[in-house]
């Protein structure tokens, strides 16, 4: 990928074509990715479904081994097969298979349309190329600039995201910069080309709080400007919570729940999901309540229970739940489920976690749900 | 201070690394070193869960090495029941951890692979001496393990055969073995996924209020930290901030680090995430090779004035039994009006 040698290609990228009608600029569908492995298939992706437009944000929650960074990988071409294998399902970006497309025009829509931004930004840098070239290295290959040229949008790049001294920084290594401003090199990169879609893996685990803060912050100031679509994978419902509009959330390959910000917050209708909630420590300030944890660890990939898979450790399992998978229950607002009982409202409304909504405003709505 | 009830009191703890490797150059006048902990004082009462926090690099591990012992302070007073365990020799020493245990960041790497989970947990007490008879002791460890919610039948088992949330209970067990008085968990929980954290958490809290164990917490996660703690301290560039009783600290902090600190954790709730008004920092914590001259934190902070970039501010009570080391602390000192960004 990072090859010597830029070939300049200055051809029509697929993101100046028109969104075909009836579709979004994103649709996965129902997308499996199976890994073939000397102790079974690993049922890394099973059955994830999504679609994205321009300017939103797509939150994508689950713990270590869910799924969520396969998903993404898979979207990208970067899995290598063997021994991952796509084993149904596809992805259509303006229309268009990601999933049938040859190698080369592959490489058009890698970081060209869609870039992506990595977990650790210690070490998806080149050590020994200068941060300058390696923001050019993009541009010169997808939109066929010159070396001048690259150089002279780069340390535009690094400007707009905020890093002081921007020729000077150019000539720079990457161990000259502290792991926040790499995080923002990385950011500089994946939005040189001016992407459709930006895929932001984790992007600020690695990083302190207060520098998490900014780099959020430079990621929703970009959005707003280039109307691009984000899909940021995080563990943390915190994250989300401040900039996400659609939240999917994974568990154990599957997408468990989907919905809007607010119906995953304030109307989550999945144990897994009320599990999460209750998992957090909650910021309340006059007195603390114990965590409620989800009891177990998650199943492994190789060997998934018979029924649904987050049976073993969801304390409302029935007989049914151990022994069928569940249906995708979906709402009139396209907030949909994996559940036996996701639109049993009595045993949603029974169950589910109290919200600062619920708290407050609806007391009177919720008295009359217990009687 | 002077209570009977402190198990530990820190009084001026510092620890220097030098930078510099060689003879000439580190005894050199101007050999350079990481200041890691800077007059770093707080006290630790029994039964009581002391949180540290801070970002990557502010000193909150080292300190509560130093305070084990696992690495040498430069200079300061660590005083355990009384003892001063910075001018104890060897066999004092080991007399000393016998009360105070230590529970590691990383599960994966803090148990050896090579012993079964059994070994793992009675070792203190081989080492201590502590129960001498073996069936005795395999009796223990399977209550131990018992405890912290393991399959007791599983004493035979090696550590890989363990995820990294059981692991994490395996190093509990074996830092309860000897019944301690206090443990320091450092980042205990951070390796965890959320569902497994919690239930990580509410064991130390389970454990806690049966042994009556005192902790010292410390984790970069303020909200962690705020769900365990009794008292809060809060660390940067190596020196204190402030400390108070939790509700204080979040309530009505002090110190604008603290306020940024707070403002800058993303809340798991929409509605109450889109009311908060928040402080964005700029730019990145100084190196502790060359700290800033006066405050530490004068390079970042909102509301710096010229003092701040001379005087030191010193850790003042403002409040009966919150400290805070800033020369315009009082309740929200950041307040709309003030803040230019």
């Amino acid at each position: 990928m990072f090859g010597i040698g830029l070939k300049k290609r200055a051809k029509q990228d697929l993101r100046d074509t028109p969104i075909p009608e009836g579709h979004h600029l994103l649709e996965v569908n129902d997308l499996k990715m199976y890994f073939h492995t000397q102790d079974g298939i690993v049922k890394a992706v099973n059955g994830v479904s999504y679609t994205l437009d321009r300017g939103e944000t797509l939150g994508v929650v689950g713990e270590s081994g869910s799924g969520k960074s396969v998903t993404s990988l898979t979207i990208m071409g970067l899995i290598d097969m063997p021994p991952g294998k796509v084993e149904g399902g596809d992805v259509l970006y303006r229309g268009k298979s990601l999933i049938n497309m040859t190698e080369e025009e592959m490489e058009s829509v890698r970081g060209n349309d869609i870039a992506m931004i990595f977990q650790d930004p210690m070490t998806s840098l080149n050590p020994v190329y200068t941060i300058g070239r390696q923001l050019s290295e993009g541009m010169r290959l997808h939109k066929g600039m010159g070396k001048k040229e690259a150089l002279e949008r780069s340390v535009e790049l690094l400007r707009m995201v905020g890093i002081p001294n921007a020729e000077q920084r150019v000539k720079e290594y990457p161990h000259e910069f502290s792991g926040g401003m790499r995080q923002r090199v990385m950011i500089a990169m994946a939005l040189a080309c001016d992407p459709d879609i930006l895929i932001a893996d984790e992007p600020t685990t690695a990083l302190d709080v207060t520098i998490q803060a900014q780099i959020i912050e430079l990621m929703q100031e970009m959005q707003q400007k280039n109307g691009n679509a984000i899909i940021m994978i995080t563990h943390d419902l915190g994250v989300v919570a401040d900039i996400a509009d659609k939240i999917m959330v994974m568990y154990a390959g599957s997408p468990v729940e989907f919905g809007t910000r607010d119906e995953i917050f304030y109307n989550p209708i999945h144990p897994y999901t009320w599990g999460l909630n209750r998992s957090i420590p909650e910021p309340a300030i006059d007195e603390k309540h114990p965590l409620t944890p989800i009891k177990g660890n998650p199943p492994s990939l190789v060997d998934l229970p018979k029924g649904c898979s987050f049976a073993p450790r969801c304390p409302y399992a029935t007989d049914k739940c151990h022994n069928e998978v569940p249906p995708i229950y979906t709402t009139e607002t396209g907030h949909y489920a994996k559940c036996h009982y996701c639109n049993d409202k009595d045993f949603v409304a029974k169950n589910a976690p109290a919200t600062s909504r619920t708290k407050t405003a609806p007391i009177a709505e919720k008295k009359g749900a217990d009687a | 201070m002077a209570d009977s009830n402190v198990l530990l009191r820190v009084e001026n703890l510092c620890k220097e690394f030098p930078v510099d490797s060689g003879f000439i150059a580190k005894h050199s006048k101007n050999a350079r070193s990481v200041h890691a902990v800077n007059n770093v004082s707080f006290d630790i009462k029994a039964g009581e869960t002391f949180g540290l926090v801070g970002e990557s690099g502010c000193g909150k591990s080292t300190t509560g090495r130093c305070i084990m012992r696992l690495i040498e302070p430069t200079s300061g007073k660590v005083i355990f029941e009384g003892n001063d365990v910075a001018s104890m020799n060897a066999k004092e020493l080991k007399a000393m951890r016998r009360d105070m245990q230590f529970v590691f960041q990383d599960p994966y790497a803090s148990l050896n692979p090579r012993m079964t989970i059994g070994e793992i947990v009675s070792e203190p007490m081989v080492i201590h001496n502590t129960v001498p008879d073996k069936d005795e002791r395999i009796e223990i460890v399977r209550t131990l393990l018992d405890t912290v919610g393991l399959n007791p039948e599983h004493i035979n088992r090696y550590p890989h055969e363990f995820s990294g949330g059981q692991r994490q209970r395996i190093g509990i067990a074996r830092a309860f073995a000897l019944r301690p008085k206090l443990i320091i968990c450092d980042e205990p929980v951070s390796a965890l996924d959320v569902s497994i954290q919690a239930q990580v958490l509410n064991l130390l809290s389970d454990l806690q209020k049966e042994f009556g164990t005192a902790y010292l917490f410390i984790a970069h996660d303020l909200s962690v930290v705020q769900h365990i703690s009794d008292r809060v301290a809060v660390m940067y560039l190596g020196n204190m901030m402030e400390y108070s009783d939790w509700k204080t600290l979040y309530a009505e902090p002090c110190h604008p680090y603290t306020q940024s600190l707070l403002s800058a954790v993303p809340i798991p709730d929409p509605d109450i995430q889109a009311s908060r008004n928040r402080i964005i920092l700029r730019g990145d914590p100084p190196s502790p090779i060359d700290p800033p001259s006066g405050c530490p934190f004068h390079t970042r902070c909102p509301i710096a004035q010229a003092k701040c970039s001379q005087d030191k501010p010193e850790l003042r009570e403002v409040l009966p039994g919150h400290f805070c080391a800033c020369h315009f602390a009082e309740p929200n000192p950041i307040k709309e009006s003030s803040i230019e960004l």
